[in-house]
């Protein structure tokens, strides 16, 4: 006789269909790319077992390489080999060019939009991020045998703003579904969480190749709050070559401007040393290249002094990361050491010494974050749906608006917990005044010109009135992924102006459609095709989750309203059958209308059964 | 609904913190916006709203100072705003003191002494000031609102100069 299956109350019926997801750790030196595999998180591994991807890409006549291939050209090459865009993403070229004053890349573009000369044509760093997300988008397909439903994206703490938006550009360019982006520091708790179900809290010193962040955390029974979060976009491991390159130079009385192969010679001798001399007392340096021969010997000892300033760097923004979250070091359980730069013995000591206590090293510093992102995009994805995880993030920088005076006026701290709207009220200055500028900024300083502009947008239509009798209202949300939005508003009449935060450095929706349909050609697939699948895929999800709420929770809605679901449903299901993206596209906006009602009340009910929840636990 | 009834707590001005931030996290966990993920975008997007109003809710409640203003909000007490001038001349005068205190210490000798006494002096004085306000709110009568109101506002002024001993603070010891 055969059993019939019958599903747990409050459970779908259908059964539950493994979603594959990824964790994507795009990194300044190197990137790595993980899944949940038979419940456990692992790194993905290329053919030779490798799971270590440098960040490097290389512009050759015949096609663009990824990777260990591209590091081949690093040298020979270096003008249309890329490293460390991740340094450049986001970022404007006067940004970029007073930062790293020695790369070996031709500029051109405007002030806010770089590009680099290569020799495929001109390339954004954000085309250089996009490329590296493919080959890991490739990667994991081959190693997970399917598509991707969605990825899960790291990103350093500190980022501001623009350097997310391109990020997230970056994604859709090489076609993901981004599920979130996620904080670095956070993705390695996550990884370190599980594994020691410890409560309490834990500092997290994320050191990388081109970027440090320290956060700090509360864990309580899943839920991980970052209470503070610091650090520098632009300090890292290759801040420490920059120092023994700068060492090398004196040593071998060498003089600036050098050839773009030497300096690429000189960095990869740098990092070569800085690596040895995490084994080694000394470590012997040699240059051939374009040079006579030549060689010194490094000390530990006097690396460690080349690099102290910067660890101390690091340390003080622990120190004030740390007052931040109101927090003493002898409250902190637990340091998290991330990122390949923590190697470095000197930084481990100095660590220790801070914190009183030795750091936990027992995840790969090179992996953490890859895993964390992974078990991350694996409950995202609605693989678990009994994860008691939740992760409670900030932002790292005050978003704010420019006064009278070219002063900022803060409209969100930094560190205040995401999800977050906040509103305030601005008036007119001249009577009669009937447009406004809004220039929206992010960072700590007073004045406009020490803060990064994020946009600018005005509103227009304000009716005719005395000075400061206008009331202006400017909304700022920022979204889970960190992400700004901002309107504006004239409260007695209603005039409004949105505007979802598109940097002023970032790419336009039509620049980054350009730069897809490009890709697209490259690799010889057809963007309607994707587009339609596209749009096909979201249909059903969209069906499939509005079903599913329906089972659940059908009973917060009355016969009618059901019925006009029902009807949007089968509406849309008929319509994703065909071939018009424009079509489907439409129905689902209209699906999605039919049931805000719905999707409002099932929320507030599930309010009230976690907070009835709770006080019966009280009794 | 106010965010006292949002938690499900009696809204006095003393609160349970730990109690407020099981709530906070039980309320996040049910919307937080990761909980949406794969759901639809109607969804999503009230998922963003409900926790965004959740987390200024919690913002607003485990603040002391934000707390005492959400709560004369509420009962509305006559408040007049920020840039009304202040009539307690010995309050001023104290500030001014203060100020001056705050702006002598780059010039001392031993500058780690000096902050840490202009610590203890502002803590003491916030403290007395705060112990008033929190007994006028537990009142809960109009007349005695006002008055929490005026220290209220006298308790900002001390939030700002320890915001600016900090600001001094790191500038000082920033090398």
């Amino acid at each position: 006789m055969a059993l019939l299956q019958i599903a747990e109350p409050g459970q779908s019926t259908v059964p539950h269909e493994h979603r594959l997801a990824a964790g994507i750790d795009l990194g300044t030196t190197n990137s790595l790319v993980a899944s949940v595999k038979s419940g456990k998180a692992q790194t993905l591994n290329d053919d030779a077992g490798q799971d270590i991807i440098p960040s490097v890409v290389s512009y050759q006549a015949d096609g663009v390489l990824v990777g260990d291939q591209a590091k081949y050209y690093a040298i020979s090459d270096a003008e249309n080999t890329i490293v460390s865009a991740k340094r450049l993403i986001g970022r404007s070229l006067n940004d970029i060019q007073s930062k790293y004053p020695s790369l070996p890349y031709t500029f051109c573009g405007d002030e806010n939009h770089p590009e680099i000369q290569t020799r495929q044509g001109l390339i954004n760093p954000v085309q250089v991020s996009a490329e590296i997300l493919k080959h890991l988008n490739t990667r994991a397909e081959q190693a997970l045998g399917g598509e991707l439903t969605g990825v899960v994206i790291t990103v350093p703490a500190h980022f501001d703003d623009a350097q997310r938006q391109s990020t997230k550009d970056a994604a859709k360019i090489a076609g993901l579904n981004v599920l979130r982006l996620l904080n670095e520091p956070t993705a390695a708790a996550v990884a370190y969480g599980l594994d020691s179900g410890q409560e309490g809290v834990i500092a997290i010193y994320d050191l990388g190749g081109g970027t440090f962040d320290i956060s700090i955390l509360r864990l309580n029974k899943g839920v991980f709050e970052v209470l503070a979060t610091g650090g520098d976009s632009a300090l890292g491991g290759d801040d420490f070559d920059v120092a023994v390159v700068d060492h090398i130079i004196e040593q071998a009385q060498l003089a600036r401007p050098l050839s773009n192969v030497m300096e690429r010679q000189l960095s990869q001798q740098a990092c070569f040393a800085k690596e040895s001399l995490s084994i080694n007392d000394s470590v012997e340096i040699t240059l051939s290249h374009d040079v006579q021969p030549w060689s010194m010997i490094l000390t530990k000892a006097t690396f460690n002094d080349l690099i102290s300033g910067l660890v101390n760097k690091t340390l003080r923004a622990c120190r004030r990361t740390l007052k931040d979250a109101d927090i003493t070091v002898d409250e902190v359980i637990e340091v998290v050491m991330v990122g390949g730069s923590t190697r470095v013995p000197l930084v481990r000591t100095e660590v220790e010494k801070h914190f009183k206590k030795a750091p936990l090293t027992s995840i790969d510093p090179d992996k953490v974050v890859a895993v964390g992102a992974a078990i991350q995009a694996d409950i995202l994805a609605g693989n678990k749906p009994d994860s008691d995880i939740l992760l409670l993030d900030v932002i790292p920088l005050s978003l704010g608006l420019e006064t009278m005076g070219g002063l900022v006026e803060k409209v969100i701290a930094r560190n205040t917990t995401i999800p977050v709207a906040k509103a305030q009220e601005f008036t007119t200055f001249k009577d009669g005044q009937t447009a406004m500028a809004v220039h929206v900024l992010q960072g700590e300083r007073e004045l406009v010109d020490d803060c990064r502009s994020l946009a600018r947008f005005e509103l227009r239509g304000i009716p005719p009135m005395a000075a400061g009798a206008a009331h202006i209202r400017v909304t700022f949300k920022v979204d889970a992924d960190g992400l700004l939005e901002v309107s504006a508003m004239e409260k007695s009449t209603g005039v409004e102006s949105r505007i979802e935060v598109k940097p002023s450095f970032g790419l336009d929706d039509k620049k980054i459609t350009q730069m897809i349909v490009d890709s697209m050609t490259n690799a010889k697939e057809d963007i309607q095709a994707r587009m339609l699948k596209e749009q096909q895929v979201e249909a059903s999800r969209v069906i499939e989750s509005i079903q599913a709420a329906l089972t659940e929770d059908g009973k917060l809605l009355s016969e009618v309203e059901i019925t006009v679901i029902n009807h949007a449903i089968s509406s849309l299901a008929k319509i994703a059958q065909t071939t018009v993206v424009a079509d489907i596209e439409a129905a689902i906006e209209i699906l999605n209308d039919s049931t805000a009602t719905f999707a409002e009340r099932r929320m507030d009910a599930s309010i009230r059964t976690a907070l009835s929840g709770q006080s019966v636990d009280e009794v | 609904m106010n965010y006292f009834q949002l938690f499900g707590l009696p809204d006095n001005f003393t609160v349970d913190l730990g109690r407020l931030s099981e709530l906070y996290q039980a309320l996040q966990k049910t919307v937080h916006p990761d909980r949406f993920a794969h759901a639809s975008s109607q969804e999503q997007m009230i998922a963003v709203q409900k926790s965004a109003m959740i987390n200024d809710a919690y913002e607003t409640l485990k603040k002391p100072l934000q707390r005492a203003d959400y709560i004369l909000k509420l009962r509305g007490t006559q408040m007049p705003s920020e840039q009304a001038s202040f009539s307690d001349n010995q309050f001023l005068i104290r500030q001014m003191e203060l100020r001056e205190m705050l702006s002598d210490i780059k010039s001392s000798d031993d500058v780690n002494f000096e902050i840490d006494k202009i610590n203890q002096t502002l803590d003491d004085e916030f403290l007395i000031l705060f112990n008033s306000m929190q007994s006028l709110l537990d009142q809960n009568t109009s007349d005695a609102d006002e008055l929490a109101y005026k220290d209220l506002r006298k308790l900002k002024f001390y939030q700002k100069l320890h915001i600016e001993l900090e600001r001094l603070e790191e500038q000082l010891f920033a090398d």
